[in-house]
């Protein structure tokens, strides 16, 4: 069943989230996709939002098309006008993608060429009206189109720390939604009780919220998220959890199993992080029993 | 100079619609300059706006006063005696001067009059023309001085595109290609060799790309 039918039947999804190589070596992304193939509902490419210089994901997205492996693109406005944009999302129709993610993207002077030029030609919401403007027929200049594309389209939800920073996130999230947003990624999710509180505002939204699994590899990325994220609460009975393992590694992909089985009570969708990891990913799905 | 044009009558009406007392704000420096916002023109639009409102039957109050810089707060510092007595303040001052006002007097609304435009240069009288992006890298000493960043109109940094003809750009005969006035003025000088050196891909952190910019002189501060 696709994702979109999913969506809509309110079953629960998972997605795994899936980087490009910075080159042509796309092995290693083929061989991972081909591992959980079955056990995910698509793979999410992201695009160079997270300021690396990588190969596009509308390639990526093609390349697990590819291999009968559903994906979901991220699209966003920092490296690209309005031509390139609505391009782009032709061309990902055409090449049999079929959801896209408005996403945001880190400022230039925070990605590997600080030295570029940045566009914004649009925002995510203008980003958004576009895709709906491209499948209702027309251009953002009027124009209509030879042809229609269609896709499920999502957004994100920016990180907060506290309920008064959520509220301002969710009042950008329902302008997005208006814009045409069919679905929401929320951010890495680690202290289960507090967001059975925020995934209740978040369910109010009346699109399908998918949370993030993000995956900790280490004490010293739990500790360094705790004290430069505050708004991701990193606890510090979680850090003394993966400390006092005997099996740190294991511990891990454990707590990100364990995460994404809990979240599956509060939300419609979990998308698994790994970031490098993505060969373990069978291993949470595993304790997610997912 | 940072060049500047009135914003047609209409909108600037709409704008302040809602409002009997308006603080009229002109600035006595570049805006004056370039004819849009100065003590002549906080006048003609004072006497435009009283009109206008009259028409429809209403009556409109407003105060005149074109500061020396609207962008220091020194002098924005002038109107604390008669902002109160304001319900609005319309600057005609660039948009440096908008935000100063706004910054200093928090709780009143305040509405530009004019369009910022460019930094530039008088060409003619009555003529100013884009000379300067504020790209943060000067590179005139490479171009003899005329900057292609802003006069390019695709920021070419390494000579002319297809579409330069007898000297001037595609997109109009009123635009000379940058790329021409460079190549005549390095001939000019006896320089020619140097329009054969590559530059590289330029660095836009010192532009707006790297976020927006402070300077802070620790001498001076």
């Amino acid at each position: 069943m696709s994702l979109k039918k999913r969506l809509s039947s309110k079953e629960f999804v998972v997605l795994a989230e899936m980087h490009t190589p910075k080159g042509v070596d796309i092995s290693e992304l083929v061989n991972n996709g081909r591992r959980i193939k079955g056990r995910v509902d698509a793979v999410v490419i992201p695009d160079m939002d997270n300021g690396v210089m990588r190969m596009s994901a509308l390639a990526g997205g093609v390349l697990m098309h590819q291999q009968g492996i559903e994906s979901i693109i991220n699209i966003y406005t920092r490296d690209r006008n309005r031509m390139a944009l609505q391009g782009d999302v032709l061309a990902a129709h055409v090449l049999g993608i079929q959801n896209l993610i408005a996403v945001k993207s880190e400022t230039m002077s925070n990605c590997d060429h600080r030295d570029a030029k940045e566009v914004n030609d649009l925002d995510e919401i203008e980003l958004l009206k576009a895709v709906r403007m491209l499948e209702e027929g027309t251009d953002m200049a009027g124009f209509d189109l030879s042809g229609v594309p269609s896709f499920t389209t999502g957004c994100t939800l920016g990180s907060f720390k506290d309920d008064a920073q959520l509220d301002q996130e969710l009042a950008k999230a329902k302008e997005m939604v208006v814009a045409g947003a069919e679905f929401i990624v929320v951010p890495p999710v680690f202290d289960l009780e507090y967001f059975a509180s925020a995934a209740e505002k978040i369910n109010a939204l009346g699109v399908p919220v998918i949370a993030t699994v993000f995956l900790i590899k280490s004490v010293g990325i739990a500790r360094y998220m705790s004290v430069t994220e505050p708004s991701t609460r990193v606890s510090e009975d979680l850090i003394k959890r993966i400390r006092k393992s005997p099996d740190r590694e294991a511990e891990c992909l454990k707590i990100a199993g364990e995460t994404a089985a809990a979240l599956k009570k509060m939300v419609q969708g979990v998308m698994i992080v790994t970031l490098g990891w993505e060969h373990r990913l069978p291993t949470i799905l595993d304790f997610a029993q997912l | 100079m940072i060049t500047a044009e009135r914003k047609p009558l209409e909108e600037i009406i709409e704008c302040i619609r809602p409002y009997d007392r308006i603080l009229l704000v002109g600035c006595n420096e570049c805006v004056t300059v370039c004819a849009a916002g100065g003590r002549k023109e906080v006048g003609l639009l004072a006497s435009a706006l009283r009109m206008a409102f009259m028409k429809e039957g209403r009556t409109l109050e407003i105060t005149e006063l074109t500061l020396e810089r609207q962008c220091d707060p020194e002098y924005v510092e002038e109107l604390v005696t008669m902002i109160d007595a304001a319900d609005a303040v319309l600057s005609m001052a660039c948009g440096c001067g908008v935000q100063e006002v706004a910054r200093r007097y928090k709780n009143k609304p305040v509405y530009p009059a004019v369009n910022t435009k460019f930094m530039g240069a008088s060409v003619s009288q009555g003529v100013w023309a884009e000379r300067c992006q504020g790209c943060g890298d000067c590179i005139l000493g490479l171009t003899g001085g005329i900057c292609p960043v802003a006069r390019c109109s695709k920021r070419l940094l390494n000579g002319p595109c297809g579409g330069s003809t007898s000297g001037k750009c595609e997109i109009s005969d009123d635009v000379e290609c940058a790329w021409q006035l460079i190549w005549d003025r390095m001939k000019e000088l006896g320089i020619q060799d140097r329009y054969e050196e590559v530059m590289v891909a330029k660095d836009w952190r010192t532009s707006r790309d790297g976020g927006p910019r402070k300077i802070v002189r620790e001498d001076l501060a």
